[in-house]
Parts: structure tokens; C-alpha cells; sequence
């Protein structure tokens, strides 16, 4: 068991109710696409997996741990902090930080300082399983370069290793951003959006580092994409999210037409995808045996 | 993949290794010029005079007779800082006016107002002071005259600075379609500039209530003259009622600049006059008050302006010419000179450890106060305490500008930490990482370019502060200055004047430099 939400809701303190109902359990190694329009709540729901949001109802247990939902217990474990800028944050507790170094966060915009040189901040993956005198020794000398280099390596970044941050384009700052979390080596990636800053094929390639990553490590991988051809060709469960609620939960060969249809009714009749294509040709993609060996 | 074994190896290790040498090199003989020697604080004899000094403190004499000289020398402080400010801007408005490029069809900098600017700024307004009270002699004239140079000098230079800095355009469009360069400005930039012009000149208010503190030192009238008295009498109980009464000033004086630049920030009501209550009751107070300390002060400028103050001045100036420049007396400038650099340098290093340190504590209410309490008394009030703590010397004076500016950098980098992006932070805390580390890899890396910017811009406040620090017995160029002048040696005199003059260009210049690498 990677991780397992039985009933989870998630309100806003401004009553914006973001996720409700959210039942959704994954086996450790399983490979979990989110897709969804937006606002639909894909964010709000990594949240809640990274232990960054408490939820308001429900309970959740990531990796063994299991925190119940406001309404059940009130949250010893985990008391709710000052309203913070975007998010009511889970404090640092000790046990909570020990969860929390064995799940890794893709974030939407990387969250990276500019000043910070691309080694630095592919090594801060490892802040919470290092030694703090190794972590302070590392500002002053990078401690495991090789690390880091064989990291960006594989997302094609290895001659950027020294350069700094803010000499990056976007698609290179976020691939910066997966490349700390490949480095840290977690049991559970949430990726929220991975790939939104690159082009179709840097895409690609990247989301299947991801899987190949954590396929091999028998990690478990939860993306959130936009793409939805994306979605269907790299990962065998599909999982669409719409209001706040799971609107379906299937392998990604069951997922129809019809259901994406719906799933996207608002956004008027063209699928979201990486080239932009109709949707006939995503879901003949997704379902070419030739085209699902090449990515996965 | 490339087969590529060996990792490379970091390319700014070599970089960072000979800066920090190079650095160690600098600092060892500047901390051992300032004689820093934390020990002398906890020296037994220091510890009783400093003890039973501050014992002295409680309770502050409230006797009625003081506390009327107390409101007198206050209200002239307060008249002293308007007055000046006032003829400050009186010399800002054309000397920016000329200095500044904007509104120029070639962008030229005007080198002989530059300059005259950078003299002006370049000397300490203690040491204009302390020559118009040669001059003028003991009084608040002196004073005000001084603030009103130096104050002019900095006003012009960020005036000139801030035009310069909005968009161009408008008077551009102005001057091609035939109209002048002051219409141009006035209707082109001005409007863009005026908040921040505005309030710039009102945060100089709130410093000149501090410097005017400090001008009685020299004899220049108002709460320091007092403070002087009572220092050297070692009378605590007037020294501590004293102090109190400068933090109620500064506190007061931050609280009013806070007020009126918020008021400035709130957008114009929607009707056909610019002028609201506020604004009106605003044009008709400033006035008066700058009248009244005018008349409180009893200066009358009339008398500067006779034959025979003149020829006074003329000849006062004359004694400084030619400044002495014999190899005995240039080697004993060039000491005070490095001593001078040894505690700027000192005082601003160890304010900004301190300061550092005081603005990470998350609950900041007693951490704001002792900020504010340190700030509000100025470094040369804090001399004459530290004198008494570590002895007389340079470490006296380092320590003074310690406390000051950890006051103020302090209260600086809170804001900067605070407005330094959260979400790096946010994120490796949420892998899992301490918060200390969270703060070290997400948080600082944000705002190093503030703090470091912040610090270097104190170091060029405190080079100037550091000058005249020896006034009382700090050690430095201000020593010799202080000594030289008293007894009327005024050839070697202006050689210091000329050194303090040439130290605070070329900290300038240093800190802009440094400031441009450390980007």
C-alpha cells in the first residue's frame, strides 16, 4: 500500500470546498496519471498526498502513516498553522518530516532560488536524509557532484550542472525542479504538472524518465498532466478529476472517448494534448501497442 | 550517454577558496587596527564603572528644573532638524536640478555640480558643525547650517537620481514638441516621481531629527549638548532621562514619517481640486512649523550676511590654506585613516552578524523593540557609553556603530527575509528538510542580493560616521580632527578634512563595486 484516501474533502478556511468525497487507494509501484480541467482540483489533491494540506473530512494514510481527517479527530499529530499565503501547512513535526523525506514534490513553478547554482539545488533533494554538517558543508563545496551530475544527466541538463538558476530557460528550470526530486530517490513522486513548460518532445522524454525512475525503484509515481494524449500513452491508470471528485478511475486502455468528453465539457470540443490534435488520433496513439513501447 | 567517469570538478571552488583568503588577509589587520578585543568587556574594572554608571540609571532624575531644560533642548532639536531640512531643500532643488541628466536632450552628467555634490555629502555634518561653530560660534546656528549643507548634498543626489530613473518618455515628447527642460520635468516626470521624492525627503526628516540629536556634542545646541554634559559628569539618572527622551523622539518622528508616507500611498479622491483637508492642513503646518523653528532658534541670517562676518569667514578659510602635507603629518593621517577603516568595517561586520541573527526569530515583537531601542540612539550617544564599557579607542568606536547599525540592519533584513520569495523554502520543508537547512538552501539564496545590498550601503553610511567617532575619544581621523581644531592648527586640520573627504569616495566606489560582483 503506497498510499490510501477513503473519503478525504478538502475546504478552504474561505469555504471553498476543493475536494470532497475523494476515495482513491494505490499499491506501492503503481503508476497514477491525474487529468482533468482545470481548477478541478488535481492540485489540491497532490496536496493532501504530500501531506501539505491536512484534509477537512476523511482520513489518509501515505506510506503507513495515517492521519485522520479534521472531523474525525481533530489532528493531533498534525495541528493546523497560521493561514500562510496559499496554504494552511501541516507544521514541521519530527515523525511528519521523516514522512515527508520519503515523498518527493514536482511543483508547478520550481520552486528554486535564482542565485542558486543547478548543483545546489539538485543536492538539496537530500536535505532531509543528509547530516546537517554534511548539508552546511555542501553550501560551501558541493558534496556529491557525481550525484547530481548523473541526475541531470538523464534529463539531458548535465552541462548546465554549474550554471546558476536564474540563467536557465523555464523548460531547463523545471526539469532543474524534477531532477531534485529523481535525486532524492522518493518512495512516492507527486508530480504536479511536470512537463507544462516543455516542448512535445522534451515532454516525453522527460515523463518517461519519470516512469522508467520509479519503475525501477518500485516507486510510485502520481502526475498530474494537462496533456491527455500524455496521460493515456505513459500510464496505465488514468484517474479523471472534475469539481472535486473522482469522475472515473480506469486502466488507460478502458478510458472512452466519451468519458474524456465529458471530463472536458467545459473546455469546448478539443481535447487538451501535446500537439494539440484531434482526439481520434490520441486515443489510436494511445492505443498503438507500437507507441506505448516506445514511451513506457 | 557520454562515458564520463570522473566528475568535474567544481569550477568556483578556486574562486571562492582565494576570495575568502583574500578576504581573511583584509580583515585580520583591520580587526587588529580597531584593537577588537571582546575580553575588555568583561574586564573587571570596565564592568564597575560601566555598572555603577548604568546603576546611576534608575531612577532617571525627573527634577523640575531639568525637565524644563529637557523640553527647551528637545523643542530645539525638533527646530534644529526643520529648520535644516528646510534649507536643505532650498540648496537640493537647484543642485539636483543641475546635476540630474533627465530632461536633457544628450544625456550628460553635470561634473562640476556632481562634484560639488559629493563635498557637500563627503563631509560629515558633525564636522560642518563643528567649523560653524568656529565660525558662528556656539548655538543652533551652526547646526542647522551644517545639516543643511550635507542634507542638501544627499537630497540633490537622490533627487537627481530618482528623475532619472522614471520613464523618459513623457518629456521627451514635451521637449520635441518645443516646451523648456523645467516644464518638461515638471509635467513629464514629476508626476511620476513626486511619491517617492516626497517621501524620500520625509525619511531625511526622521534622519535629521537624529543627527540634529548629535549635534550639540560639538557645541551646537539641543538634547546632545545636554547628553554631553551629563556624560561627562557621569550623572546616570540625567544621562538615562536624557536617552529615554531621544527614543520618544525617534520613535515619534518614525511614526509620523510612517503616517505621512501611507497618506501619500492612498489614492486622490475623484473631484476637481488637488486639494483635500488633509492636504491643505498638511501646506499650512509645514510652513509655520519651519517658521517657528526659525524664530524658536533666533538665527538671524541677516548677520551672516554682513561685511564683517565676511572677512571673518574669509579669513577662517584662509587658515585652512594651504592644508599641510609633510611626510610627518601625512603618515599620522594616513594611521587615523586605516583606523578609520578598521572601524567602519569592524562595527559594520559585526552589526550585520548581530542583525542577522536578531531578524530570524519568527514571534518578532521583543525582537523589533530591542531593534528599535538600539537604532533610535545614535552611534555617537553609543560612544560615549562604550568609552566607558571597553576604555577609551578604536574598539570604543567599532562597537558604537555595532549597536546602531544592528538596529537598523536588523530591522532591515526582517523586512527583506520576509519579503524574500517563500516558496523554495516552503518546498524543502516539505521533502523533509530541518527548517534551519530549508532556510539556508530556499530562503536565504532569495534575499542574499538585499542583505548584502543593505549592509554595503550602511558600511558607506558608517565610513562617514567612523570619521567622526573620535570626537569622543574614539580613536580615528575624528580624533585627530577634534585635537587639530582645538588648537587652532588649522593647516593639518583640513588635511583631515581632505582625507575624510577622499575615504568616503573611495568607500563609495568600493561598495559599488562589490556590490556590482556579489550580484
Amino acid at each position: 500500500m503506497s498510499f490510501a484516501l477513503d473519503g478525504a474533502g478538502l475546504t478552504h478556511a474561505n469555504g471553498f470546498t476543493a475536494l470532497s468525497g475523494i476515495t482513491l487507494r494505490a499499491n506501492k509501484g503503481e503508476r497514477i496519471a491525474l487529468i482533468g480541467p482545470s481548477g478541478a482540483g488535481k492540485t489540491s489533491l497532490l496536496s493532501v498526498l504530500g501531506t501539505a494540506l491536512a484534509p477537512s473530512a476523511g482520513s489518509v494514510e501515505v506510506l503507513d502513516f495515517g492521519f485522520p481527517g479534521a472531523s474525525t479527530a481533530g489532528m493531533p499529530s498534525f495541528p493546523r498553522k497560521r493561514e500562510s499565503m496559499s496554504a494552511n501547512e501541516i507544521s514541521g513535526v519530527s515523525l511528519a518530516s521523516r514522512l515527508r523525506t520519503r515523498i518527493g514534490t514536482i511543483h508547478q513553478a520550481p520552486p528554486i532560488p535564482g542565485r542558486q547554482r543547478v548543483v545546489t539545488a539538485v543536492l538539496a533533494g537530500k536535505l532531509g536524509q543528509w547530516p546537517a554538517w554534511k548539508s552546511l558543508a555542501s553550501l560551501l563545496y558541493p558534496l556529491d557532484v557525481a550525484g547530481a551530475r548523473a541526475t541531470l544527466e538523464r534529463l539531458d541538463l548535465a552541462d548546465k550542472l554549474f550554471a546558476r538558476c536564474d540563467q536557465l530557460s523555464g523548460g531547463q528550470l523545471q526539469r532543474v525542479g524534477i531532477a531534485r526530486v529523481l535525486y532524492q530517490q522518493a518512495e512516492l513522486i507527486l508530480a504536479d504538472e511536470p512537463v507544462s513548460a516543455l516542448d512535445p518532445a522534451l515532454a516525453l522524454a522527460t515523463v518517461h524518465q519519470l516512469t522508467a525512475d520509479t519503475e525501477a525503484r518500485g516507486a510510485t509515481l502520481v502526475a498530474s498532466l494537462h496533456a491527455v494524449d500524455l496521460a493515456l500513452n505513459c500510464f496505465p491508470r488514468i484517474v479523471g478529476i472534475k469539481g472535486g471528485r473522482i469522475a472515473f478511475d480506469l486502466p488507460a486502455g478502458e478510458v472512452s472517448e466519451a468519458l474524456l468528453h465529458d471530463l472536458y465539457a467545459s473546455e469546448g470540443q478539443t481535447l487538451p494534448t501535446l500537439a494539440n490534435e484531434p482526439r481520434f488520433t490520441t486515443l489510436a496513439a494511445a492505443n498503438d501497442p507500437a507507441t506505448r513501447a516506445a514511451c513506457c | 550517454m557520454l562515458l564520463n567517469p570522473a566528475p568535474p570538478r567544481d569550477p568556483a571552488a578556486r574562486g571562492r577558496l582565494s576570495g575568502a583568503l583574500l578576504a581573511l588577509v583584509i580583515l585580520w589587520p583591520l580587526f587588529r587596527a580597531a584593537e577588537f578585543k571582546p575580553g575588555a568587556l568583561f574586564d573587571s574594572s570596565n564592568l564597575k564603572v560601566i555598572g555603577h554608571f548604568l546603576a546611576g540609571f534608575l531612577p532617571p532624575e525627573r527634577g523640575a528644573e531639568f525637565l524644563a531644560y529637557l523640553g527647551k533642548a528637545t523643542l530645539e532639536t525638533l527646530a534644529i532638524a526643520t529648520a535644516g531640512l528646510a534649507l536643505a531643500f532650498v540648496l537640493a532643488v537647484p543642485l539636483g536640478y543641475l546635476a540630474t541628466a533627465a530632461g536633457r536632450e544628450q544625456p550628460t552628467l553635470n561634473p562640476l555640480s556632481r562634484s560639488l555634490l559629493t563635498i557637500l555629502r563627503g563631509i560629515p555634518e558633525l564636522v560642518w558643525a563643528l567649523l560653524f561653530v568656529r565660525v558662528f560660534g556656539l548655538g543652533p546656528a551652526a547646526g542647522v547650517l551644517a545639516l543643511g549643507l550635507t542634507y542638501g548634498g544627499m537630497l540633490a543626489k537622490v533627487y537627481a537620481e530618482i528623475l532619472e530613473s522614471v520613464d523618459p518618455a513623457p518629456a521627451h515628447a514635451l521637449r520635441h514638441n518645443g516646451a523648456g527642460r523645467p516644464l518638461a520635468i515638471l509635467y513629464g516626470l514629476l508626476p511620476q516621481a513626486s511619491k517617492e521624492l516626497a517621501s524620500y525627503t520625509v525619511y531625511r526628516w526622521e534622519c535629521a531629527i537624529r543627527a540634529s540629536v548629535v549635534m550639540g556634542f560639538v557645541g551646537a545646541g539641543g538634547l546632545g549638548q545636554l547628553m554631553d554634559q551629563a556624560m561627562k559628569m557621569l550623572n546616570g539618572g540625567e544621562a538615562a532621562s536624557i536617552l529615554l527622551t531621544f527614543m520618544l523622539l525617534v520613535f515619534a518622528a518614525d511614526g509620523i514619517s510612517g503616517w505621512l508616507r501611507r497618506a501619500l500611498d492612498t489614492p486622490p479622491a475623484a473631484r476637481a481640486s488637488p486639494f483635500g483637508w488633509r492636504s491643505i492642513s498638511f501646506l499650512l503646518v509645514l510652513p509655520s512649523a519651519i517658521i517657528a523653528s526659525f524664530h524658536w532658534l533666533e538665527i538671524g541670517f541677516g548677520e551672516l550676511f554682513t561685511a564683517g562676518a565676511a572677512h571673518s569667514i574669509g579669513e577662517f578659510v584662509a587658515g585652512f590654506l594651504p592644508p599641510d602635507l609633510s611626510s610627518d603629518w601625512l603618515a599620522r593621517v594616513g594611521l587615523g585613516i586605516w583606523e578609520t577603516l578598521a572601524i567602519s568595517v569592524v562595527g559594520t561586520l559585526l552589526a550585520a552578524a548581530s542583525g542577522l541573527l536578531l531578524a530570524l526569530p519568527k514571534w518578532r515583537a521583543p525582537f523589533s523593540f530591542l531593534l528599535n531601542t538600539l537604532r533610535s540612539v545614535p552611534e555617537l550617544v553609543w560612544a560615549t557609553i562604550t568609552a566607558l564599557a571597553v576604555g577609551l579607542g578604536p574598539f570604543a568606536g567599532a562597537l558604537a556603530l555595532a549597536l546602531h547599525t544592528t538596529g537598523v540592519l536588523g530591522r532591515l533584513y526582517a523586512e527583506a527575509l520576509d519579503n524574500a520569495p517563500a516558496a523554495p523554502g516552503h518546498a524543502l520543508r516539505l521533502a523533509g528538510a530541518p527548517t534551519g537547512l530549508s532556510f539556508l538552501y530556499g530562503t536565504l539564496p532569495g534575499a542574499a542580493p538585499q542583505l548584502i545590498a543593505y549592509t554595503l550601503y550602511r558600511w558607506e553610511m558608517n565610513i562617514r560616521m567612523a570619521a567622526i567617532l573620535g570626537f569622543v575619544g574614539a580613536g580615528g581621523l575624528g580624533q585627530l580632527l577634534y585635537f587639530e581644531l582645538s588648537l587652532f592648527h588649522h593647516a593639518q586640520a583640513s588635511t583631515v578634512i581632505i582625507a575624510m573627504l577622499i575615504l568616503s569616495i573611495a568607500v563609495d566606489q568600493t561598495s559599488a563595486w562589490l556590490r556590482q560582483r556579489l550580484r
